[in-house]
C-alpha cells in the first residue's frame, strides 16, 4: 500500500489547540470569580449593617479588600510578581468605572429632568410673552431650534468646502508645509470657544459694522468647526486606495477630474461623517454665540437682521434666572441638544459602517 | 569601470498628480488657499484682539495686567489685572488633568487590551459620544446635580486630610470651589485624552506586546516596560491637548465656581477661585467700553497661552505617529 506523505509545511494546529494561552485553568477562573464577588458582598454588608456613607464604604472597606483579593489571585496565577498585576487590574477597572458612573450621571440627569419639560408644544412654540416663572404649558424652544439650525447650517456651508479643500491639500499634494498646517489645525482644535466669540465681536460688532446678528454667530463657529471637518475628511481621503487615483491619472484625467470623479465619490461616506462630526462639535457651543448673536425670544428667520436665539443661548439664559420653571426649561433645552447630538452621531456611525461593508 | 550612459539605472518613479492644465492649477490653488486659511484665521484672531486691547495693555502695563491682582471697574482710572483668574485657570486645569489622566489611560487600556471585542466597540462609541457632550450641558449638571455631591466629598476630604495645606478650609462653605470645578473639567477632558490614547494604543505594533507576553511578562510589566515607553509620547501629547481644552473651558466652570479677584494659591476646597474664560463671559454683559478692552486683553492672554500648549501638544502627537507622514 502506498504511503501518503504530507508535503505541506508543519501543520498549524486548528481550533482550541491553536491558542493554548487562551485556555484558562479552572482554578484561575474560580479564583477570579471569587475575587470579583466577595469584596463587593463584604462592602455591601458593611454598608447595610453600619449605614455609613457610600463613598466612605467604597474607599475604606471595598477598595482595600478588593486590592488584597486581586493581589492574592495574582500570586496564585503568576507567582510573586502577580501582586502588581492584580493591582493593575483593580485600578484600571475602578478608574474606568468611576468616570463611566460620572458620565452616566450626566446623561441620566439630562434625560430624567429634561423629559419632564419635553412636549410637542415645548419643541414647537417660541418664547414670546414668556416670563422666567411662566408654567411649562406655555412657550418652548421652537425659535431656538430654528435659530440653531440656521446659524450652524450657515457655518456648515462655509466650513465644509474649506475643510475639504484643506484635506485635499494635505492628502493629494506634495506641499512642503503640510506638517505645519496639520500641527496648526490640531492646535486650533483646542481654541477656547470664548476667544473665537471675542474675535468676531472685535471684528464686526465692536467696530460698528453690525449689531448682534445670526451671521456673526455663524462666523464665530467657523474656527471651531474647521479643524474637525478638515481632520476627519483627511482621514476619509487617506482611506481611498492609491491605485484608484493612479488609475484615473494614467487614463489621462487631469488631477481635478480624477479627484472629483474618482477619489471624492470613493470617500463619500467618510465625508458625510466629517460633516456630521463637525456639526456635532459646534451645535452646543455657547460662549461664542452669547458674545455674537445674543438672545431673542421670538422666531427670527433673517440671519442678517437682529438678535437670534439658539439652543445653547436659550439654555444659558434660563439657567441663571433661578426659578424652578426656568431651570426646568433649561433641562428641556439640554435634552433637545443631546438628542440632536445623538442623532448626528448615530447617522455618522451608520455612514461609516456602509463604507467598511462596501470595501469587503 | 564604465557607466552605460544610454541606459541609466531605473529609479522607481513616484507617481504624483502635477498640475498640467489651467483647471488643475486652479484646483491645487484653491486647496492651498484653504489650507493656508487656517494660518490666516489664527493671525486674524490675534490681530483683531490685539487691536481692541492695545489701549488696555498700554494703560495698565503688560506686566501689571498679567501679574497684578486687582480688577475694579468702579475705580477711576479703571484698574484691570488678571493674575487671580490666570492662576485660577491653571490651578483648575491642573486639578482636572491630574484626576483625568489615570482615568483616561485606564479606559484606553481597558478598551484596547482587556475588554472583549464587542464590549470594546461599544465602549469606544460611548467615549466618542461623551466627548461630544456640550460644555453647557455639563455646566447645568454641575450646577444642579453634582455640586452638592462633590461638596460632600470635599467635606470628607477636609475632615480626613485637613491638616495638609491644600485641603485646608477655614470657612464652612465647600460649594463653588476650584476642586469642584476641577472635577467638572475632569468629566469633560477624560473622553478627549482617552480617545487620543486609545488611538495611539491601537496603532502600536502588536508583535512587541505579544513578544513581551511570550517572554513571560504579565500585563503589568508589559504595560510598564513595553506599552508606556512606546506610546508615551503620544499619550503625553493627548494629555496636553486635554490640558489646553481645560484652560479654555468657559460655561461648564461658570456655574460651579466662585470667581473672586483674590489669588487662591493652593487651597482647593475654599469657595474662591478664578478662570479667565468664565470671567470674560460673566463680565461681558455689563462691561463698559473700557472694560471690554480689558476682557479682550484677557482673551489675548488666554489665546496665546492655549495656543502654545496646543501647538506643543500636537507637535508631540505628530512626532509619536511617524507613520502619518
Amino acid at each position: 500500500m502506498e504511503k501518503i506523505i504530507d508535503l505541506s509545511p508543519v501543520a498549524r494546529p486548528v481550533g482550541r489547540e491553536s491558542a493554548p494561552w487562551s485556555r484558562i485553568q479552572l482554578k484561575t477562573r474560580v479564583a477570579v470569580a471569587f475575587a470579583s464577588v466577595v469584596p463587593a458582598i463584604l462592602g455591601l454588608t458593611v454598608l447595610l449593617l453600619t449605614g455609613i456613607d457610600f463613598m466612605a464604604m467604597l474607599f475604606a472597606v471595598f477598595l482595600p479588600i478588593q486590592v488584597i483579593a486581586a493581589a492574592l489571585v495574582g500570586v496564585l496565577v503568576y507567582g510573586r510578581r502577580g501582586v502588581l498585576e492584580g493591582l493593575l487590574v483593580v485600578v484600571t477597572i475602578f478608574c474606568a468605572s468611576f468616570i463611566v458612573v460620572l458620565l452616566g450621571s450626566v446623561l441620566w440627569s439630562v434625560i430624567a429632568n429634561g423629559s419632564q419639560a419635553l412636549s410637542w408644544q415645548f419643541i414647537g412654540q417660541n418664547n414670546y410673552y414668556i416670563k422666567p416663572n411662566t408654567s411649562l404649558e406655555y412657550g418652548g424652544v421652537g425659535h431656538a431650534i430654528i435659530g440653531s439650525l440656521l446659524i450652524v447650517g450657515t457655518s456648515t456651508l462655509v466650513t465644509v468646502p474649506m475643510g475639504l479643500a484643506t484635506a485635499v491639500y494635505l492628502t493629494e499634494t506634495q506641499g512642503k508645509t503640510k506638517g505645519l498646517i496639520r500641527t496648526l489645525l490640531q492646535a486650533m482644535s483646542g481654541l477656547p470657544s470664548v476667544v473665537s466669540g471675542l474675535f468676531i465681536y472685535a471684528a464686526f460688532i465692536a467696530s460698528g459694522i453690525t449689531t448682534y446678528a445670526g451671521w456673526t454667530g455663524s462666523l464665530a463657529l467657523i474656527p471651531l468647526m474647521l479643524p474637525t471637518v478638515a481632520r476627519v475628511s483627511e482621514e476619509a481621503l487617506r482611506l481611498v486606495p492609491q491605485e484608484l487615483r493612479n488609475g484615473a491619472l494614467a487614463l489621462g484625467a487631469p488631477a481635478w477630474r480624477a479627484f472629483m470623479l474618482v477619489t471624492l465619490p470613493a470617500a463619500r461616506s467618510g465625508m458625510v461623517t466629517a460633516v456630521l462630526l463637525g456639526i456635532a462639535r459646534v451645535i452646543g457651543e455657547t460662549a461664542p454665540l452669547v458674545l455674537t448673536t445674543f438672545a431673542a425670544d421670538r422666531t427670527n428667520l433673517n440671519l442678517f437682521g437682529g438678535a437670534m436665539a439658539s439652543l445653547p443661548t436659550y439654555l444659558f439664559g434660563f439657567i441663571s434666572m433661578g426659578f424652578d420653571e426656568s431651570i426646568q426649561r433649561a433641562w428641556g433645552a439640554a435634552l433637545v441638544i443631546m438628542i440632536l447630538v445623538a442623532i448626528l452621531f448615530t447617522t455618522a456611525r451608520l455612514a461609516s459602517r456602509t463604507r467598511t461593508t462596501a470595501r469587503k | 569601470m564604465t557607466v552605460n550612459v544610454e541606459r541609466p539605472i531605473a529609479v522607481r518613479r513616484k507617481l504624483a498628480a502635477k498640475p498640467f492644465s489651467r483647471a488643475d492649477r486652479l484646483f491645487f490653488g484653491v486647496a492651498k488657499a484653504a489650507a493656508f486659511s487656517a494660518i490666516v484665521i489664527v493671525l486674524l484672531i490675534l490681530a483683531f484682539l490685539l487691536s481692541r486691547s492695545a489701549s488696555t495693555f498700554a494703560e495698565q502695563g503688560i506686566i501689571d495686567f498679567i501679574f497684578g491682582s486687582t480688577w475694579d471697574a468702579s475705580l477711576s482710572p479703571i484698574k484691570m489685572q488678571l493674575w487671580p483668574m490666570l492662576w485660577g485657570s491653571i490651578l483648575i486645569s491642573l486639578i482636572g488633568t491630574v484626576l483625568a489622566v489615570p482615568m483616561a489611560i485606564s479606559i484606553a487600556y481597558f478598551i484596547e487590551f482587556m475588554a472583549p471585542k464587542r464590549v470594546a466597540k461599544v465602549a469606544t462609541l460611548v467615549v466618542d459620544l461623551m466627548a461630544a457632550i456640550p460644555s453647557i450641558v455639563l455646566g447645568l449638571w454641575g450646577a444642579f446635580v453634582f455640586t452638592d455631591v462633590a461638596a460632600g466629598w470635599s467635606k470628607q476630604l477636609n475632615a480626613l486630610f485637613g491638616f495638609i495645606p491644600i485641603f485646608e478650609n477655614n470657612s464652612d462653605n465647600f460649594l463653588r470651589s476650584p476642586f469642584i470645578a476641577g472635577l467638572v473639567v475632569t468629566v469633560m477632558i477624560v473622553p478627549i485624552i482617552a480617545s487620543i490614547t486609545r488611538e495611539i494604543f491601537s496603532q502600536m505594533d502588536r508583535d512587541i506586546i505579544n513578544a513581551s507576553l511570550a517572554l513571560g511578562g504579565n500585563r503589568e510589566s508589559t504595560l510598564r516596560k513595553v506599552i508606556l515607553p512606546t506610546a508615551g509620547g503620544g499619550v503625553v501629547g493627548g494629555i496636553l491637548l486635554g490640558l489646553g481644552r481645560a484652560l479654555g473651558e468657559t460655561v461648564a466652570i461658570l456655574y460651579v465656581l466662585n470667581l473672586v479677584f483674590d489669588t487662591n494659591w493652593y487651597q482647593i476646597l475654599e469657595s474662591k477661585g478664578g478662570s479667565i474664560a468664565s470671567m470674560i463671559i460673566s463680565k461681558f454683559g455689563e462691561a463698559g467700553p473700557e472694560e471690554v478692552g480689558g476682557l479682550m486683553a484677557a482673551g489675548v492672554v488666554l489665546f496665546v497661552f492655549t495656543l502654545i500648549i496646543n501647538a506643543l501638544a500636537s507637535y508631540i502627537v505628530a512626532k509619536a505617529q511617524p507613520w502619518r507622514k
